[in-house]
């Protein structure tokens, strides 16, 4: 704790940085392997993944 | 858009207002957006401060002493600062001169009061010096630097001599000297204090040989300040936790954002509120923030998990899914805000500015919750792009629902019900045997602030250890007239006041103006020591106080007594400020007025049949009638007011009933004035006799921090029962007006009850009192667990209508609403335990403590609040079996699925 010399601009400046790296990572890592991981399972014959990724792919999704 | 598709036709409205929130996102996130940036303007002006007399409840008898005297007969906020060498004594050249650096250093610093300063450097703390001829005077005991031995050691015969110095500013080893001064309340800058304190008297004299300790109010809060820094970190540690925590739960950066987006604009209302009303903040007062900022993201979560239910049961409908999450957590959120809210009010019962300031703060900052989440909501989804849609299948598949569904499974069997209900009540009863341990005020002598092993406390012990107290206690003497200070009766009295007390094992030393008038009678008299005592004669004791005063100035003088002689203070320096301490001391206070009291009047009372009967009547008190008073006469004269066997109905307009209303009216008939009104009841028939009181001054209760923390302590007893009641029937109401339904509070107050209890009795285990800090964050803590029990029931009682089976029901519920409640109160656990790595012990226990209320809560709503549902059928729930309106076609699909 001692070594911690933390101002509100430098508190602001991590939490800022951190929340994009999360929205960065979700967007062009974690989500793009998560449907890779659910494609691979229903391609291995797993029923619930086929189900999933069926309904999934027959959604419309509305704005309005 | 219009409502073009079914809705249920009791929220329909709330559906309408979801809609036309949208319709209307643009001006309304503009307003919302400008507020915020206005109150964020505000907030930002915010600074870190105390305010000690915000702290005081001002109405208290105590407390108005205190105002009238500590100006002139010290306050609360002393530092001690106690200079101790290990080789040698500190009667050196080099020891003195240090001591006389270091009181001009403190001299300087901001806020002191420069004519509060005890120390052998400074210029008040004087000693009797005959002179050849045999003239005395009152002298400096250092009136510079010393340069030689020699005068260092006529210093020390002169320390040794004087009985107001020896063993209170220099220790009785020789080894130790101690500066005490005394800082204006209005002035209290406590970080600037804390560095000029080290700049001018600590940190250029410290050496191999020689150790400075630093105690005291105001040191104390410097080091709070010098922590607060621990807030950023664990905001920053908070902040990155809860948003991976979130994303790991929602599968969705979104679901990170949008709770954020609703803390971060509670957060600008509040803080920007609190600068509105003329409040700043406190460095303990900041868990508060947090809690209500983790509050305000944990409905979010609740609404953010509600969104993506419904966005799956609309057909992927975005704008239908948004009204729907609005309008069926509209009640339950609302609900949940307004206890939250109206729970937190109650503070306002206590008389204290600051905990008033902070319920009204705190209340406000709750409800602005229902503007940047209920509000806000639906337009941030709208703004937002819609989640994918395989996202929310999968994320309904995944391993923390699966556990969820296995533990509700196991609940609710036979079994599961047995074992939550065996496991309740034992741990109940566990909680309620410790209970009766739990203190108001500090339980240990050392500062609960900080951790026992911070710099503060080890100086404080060191300073008690070598002193014997340093925290005092200040009874005024208050004369009806001038000189009354020089009777010799006063003197006597208040010596065998000090003597009475001093038997108490936890106070250290007393001092009052007959320990001054005892050392310049026996100086006088060629330090004899049998003259060592108070003359017996009023003019022997002006004499004896003109030589004493007659070279120092009023300003020096008035720490004493006041320049006409009519008031005067005895002050007790205590060993700890430790809750039960003060309760007695402050009980042995006014036990030795009342006994000395009657023993004046020459009554000895007693309580017989509800009544004051008067049991004997001293012979050594003769009384006189003067006119129409009865007066003490030094003659014998045969005659008395009083009767034994009478009985004392009343003193004045104060009616009498029992000792302690006597002694009260007694107290409050002589304040100012020495006529007394007697209403006695003689054989049958009403007698009024008026007595002038014998005694010369009032002692009067109390200044001081002892006296300060008595009035504190005597508020806090006096209404946090009260608080806990109301605080509860608050909430019992709110929930009568949600539910209709008198039995619903009890269901969800059970839990919250319980847990109040278990918190309690882990105060009382870990030593954590109830006092003027842990007050508010308790309270807060007892609203904020309702929320769970809200969520769960509602979203019954909605299942209900369309299941009919109360079992069934409840299960969906604890599968669903319970899903996203267990994981707000693990995000809510992690935030507030995380204060634990605070460098301010208070802070560290009181995040640990909310830590354990929310968990307990939460346990609670999710184990007794259904198990007992299931079990008592409640008919507030089980009345809306199968009356949900006609399902549309969207419900119809989701059910069936």
């Amino acid at each position: 704790m001692e070594s911690f010399h933390l101002g509100i601009w430098s508190s602001l400046i991590i939490v800022t940085a951190f929340s994009f790296l999360v929205i960065f990572l979700d967007g062009y890592v974690v989500k793009p392997w998560r449907e890779r991981r659910w494609r691979r399972l229903a391609e291995s014959g797993d029923k619930e993944a086929q189900e999933l990724l069926r309904i999934a792919k027959s959604a419309k999704v509305s704005e309005e | 858009m219009a409502l073009d598709y079914e809705v249920p036709q009791d929220k329909r409205v709330l559906y309408w207002l979801g809609d036309k929130l949208i319709d209307y996102s643009t001006p309304v996130s503009i307003v919302v957006v400008l507020v915020t940036l206005l109150f964020a303007y505000w907030g930002a002006q915010l600074h870190l401060v105390t305010s000690f007399s915000d702290l005081l409840p001002q109405d208290h008898e105590y407390i108005k002493i205190h105002n009238r005297f500590s100006a002139s007969f010290g306050g609360a906020n002393n530092i001690m600062i106690m200079l101790e060498v290990k080789d040698g004594t500190i009667f050196t050249p080099e020891n003195l001169n240090k001591i006389w650096r270091m009181t001009q250093g403190l001299d300087k610093v901001y806020g002191v009061n420069h004519n509060q300063i005890d120390s052998i450097a400074h210029r008040t703390v004087r000693y009797l010096k005959v002179a050849a001829g045999g003239t005395m005077n009152a002298v400096p005991v250092m009136n510079g630097e010393v340069q030689t031995e020699d005068e260092a050691n006529n210093i020390r015969r002169s320390v040794h001599n004087a009985e107001n110095i020896y063993g209170l500013l220099v220790s009785l080893d020789d080894k130790a000297a101690l500066i005490r001064a005394n800082f204006i309340e209005g002035k209290l800058d406590y970080s600037r204090i804390f560095s000029e304190v080290n700049e001018n008297a600590v940190d250029p004299f410290q050496d191999a040989n020689t150790t400075i300790y630093v105690a005291g109010e105001p040191r104390l809060y410097g080091w709070v300040y010098q922590y607060t820094g621990d807030v950023f970190f664990i905001l920053v540690v908070t902040w990155c936790i809860e948003w991976l925590l979130r994303w790991m739960y929602f599968h969705d950066w979104r679901g990170a954002l949008r709770p954020t987006i609703t803390g971060v604009i509670a957060a600008a209302w509040g803080f920007g509120f609190i600068h509105l009303i003329g409040l700043a903040l406190d460095p303990l007062m900041l868990v508060m923030p947090f809690l209500i900022t983790a509050r305000a993201v944990s409905h979010a979560i609740q609404m953010h998990d509600r969104y993506y239910e419904e966005f799956e049961k609309s057909g992927w409908h975005k704008r239908r899914a948004i009204v729907a999450s609005f309008a069926e957590l509209f009640v339950p959120m609302l609900s949940g805000i307004s206890t939250d809210a109206f729970g937190v009010l109650v503070i306002l019962l206590v008389p204290v500015v600051m905990l008033q300031k902070l319920a009204i703060t705190a209340s406000w900052w709750i409800l602005a919750i229902t503007i940047s989440e209920m509000l806000l909501n639906p337009i941030v989804y709208y703004y937002l792009k819609p989640p994918e849609p395989e996202l929310v299948l999968m994320r309904e598949r995944g391993g923390f629902r699966r556990g969820i569904n296995r533990f509700v499974g196991a609940l609710l069997t036979r079994t599961g019900m047995t074992v939550t209900i065996v496991a309740w009540v034992a741990a109940t009863a566990l909680a309620v045997y410790f209970v009766r341990d739990l203190t108001i005020g500090d339980p240990t002598s050392a500062s609960p602030l900080l951790f026992l092993d911070s710099p503060y406390n080890i100086s404080h012990k060191r300073i008690q250890d070598k002193f014997g107290g340093v925290e005092p206690l200040i009874v005024v003497a208050e004369g009806y007239d001038r000189d009354a200070m020089k009777e010799p009766k006063m003197l006597q009295r208040m010596e065998e006041f000090q003597r009475t007390l001093e038997r108490d094992p936890a106070i250290g030393y007393s001092f009052s103006l007959a320990d001054i008038i005892r050392a310049v009678n026996m100086v006088f008299h060629e330090l004899e020591p049998k003259w060592g005592v108070i003359p017996n004669s009023w003019v022997d004791v002006g004499s004896l106080f003109f030589i004493y005063f007659s070279g120092s100035p009023p300003t020096e003088t008035a720490k004493y007594v006041d320049p006409s002689y009519t008031t005067a203070h005895v002050t007790f320096y205590c060993k700890d400020h430790k809750g039960e301490n003060i309760r007695r001391i402050i009980h042995r206070c006014k036990q030795f007025i009342y006994q000395s009291q009657t023993k004046d009047l020459g009554l000895t009372l007693q309580e017989q049949g509800g009544k004051v009967v008067i049991a004997a009547v001293a012979n050594d008190v003769q009384w006189e009638k003067a006119g129409p008073s009865w007066v003490v006469s030094e003659h014998q004269t045969g005659e008395t007011p009083f009767r034994v066997g009478d009985a004392i109905t009343a003193l004045g307009k104060n009616q009498v009933t029992d000792l302690e209303s006597f002694k009260q009216a007694i107290n409050k008939q002589t304040a100012s004035k020495t006529l007394v009104d007697f209403a006695l009841e003689r054989g049958g028939t009403k007698v009024e006799e008026t007595v002038v009181v014998p005694w010369k001054a009032a002692f009067k209760l109390a200044g001081g921090l002892i006296g300060t923390l008595a009035a504190a302590n005597e508020e806090l007893v006096k209404n946090d029962a009260l608080m806990n009641f109301l605080g509860f029937f608050t909430m019992w109401m709110i929930m009568l007006f949600t539910y209709r339904s008198f039995a619903a509070g009890l269901y969800l107050l059970a839990p919250l009850a319980l847990a109040n209890i278990m918190v309690n009795a882990y105060m009382a285990v870990m030593g954590i009192g109830v006092n003027i800090h842990t007050l508010p964050l308790v309270t807060v803590g007892l609203g904020f667990g309702i929320d769970y029990g809200l969520y769960i029931v509602s979203r019954t009682i909605e299942e209900i209508r369309v299941r009919g089976d109360l079992r069934d029901s409840v299960r969906e519920a604890l599968e669903t609403s319970g899903k996203a409640v267990t994981f707000t109160a693990v995000t809510m656990v992690i935030s507030t335990v995380f204060w634990t790595t605070s460098n301010i012990r208070f802070n560290a226990e009181m995040g640990l403590l909310l830590a354990i209320w929310m968990a307990i809560s939460y346990v609670g709503s999710q184990t007794l609040t259904p198990v007992l549902i299931v079990l008592l059928k409640p008919r507030f729930i089980t009345r809306e079996a199968n009356r949900a309106p006609k399902l549309t076609t969207m419900h119809a699909k989701a059910v069936a699925r």
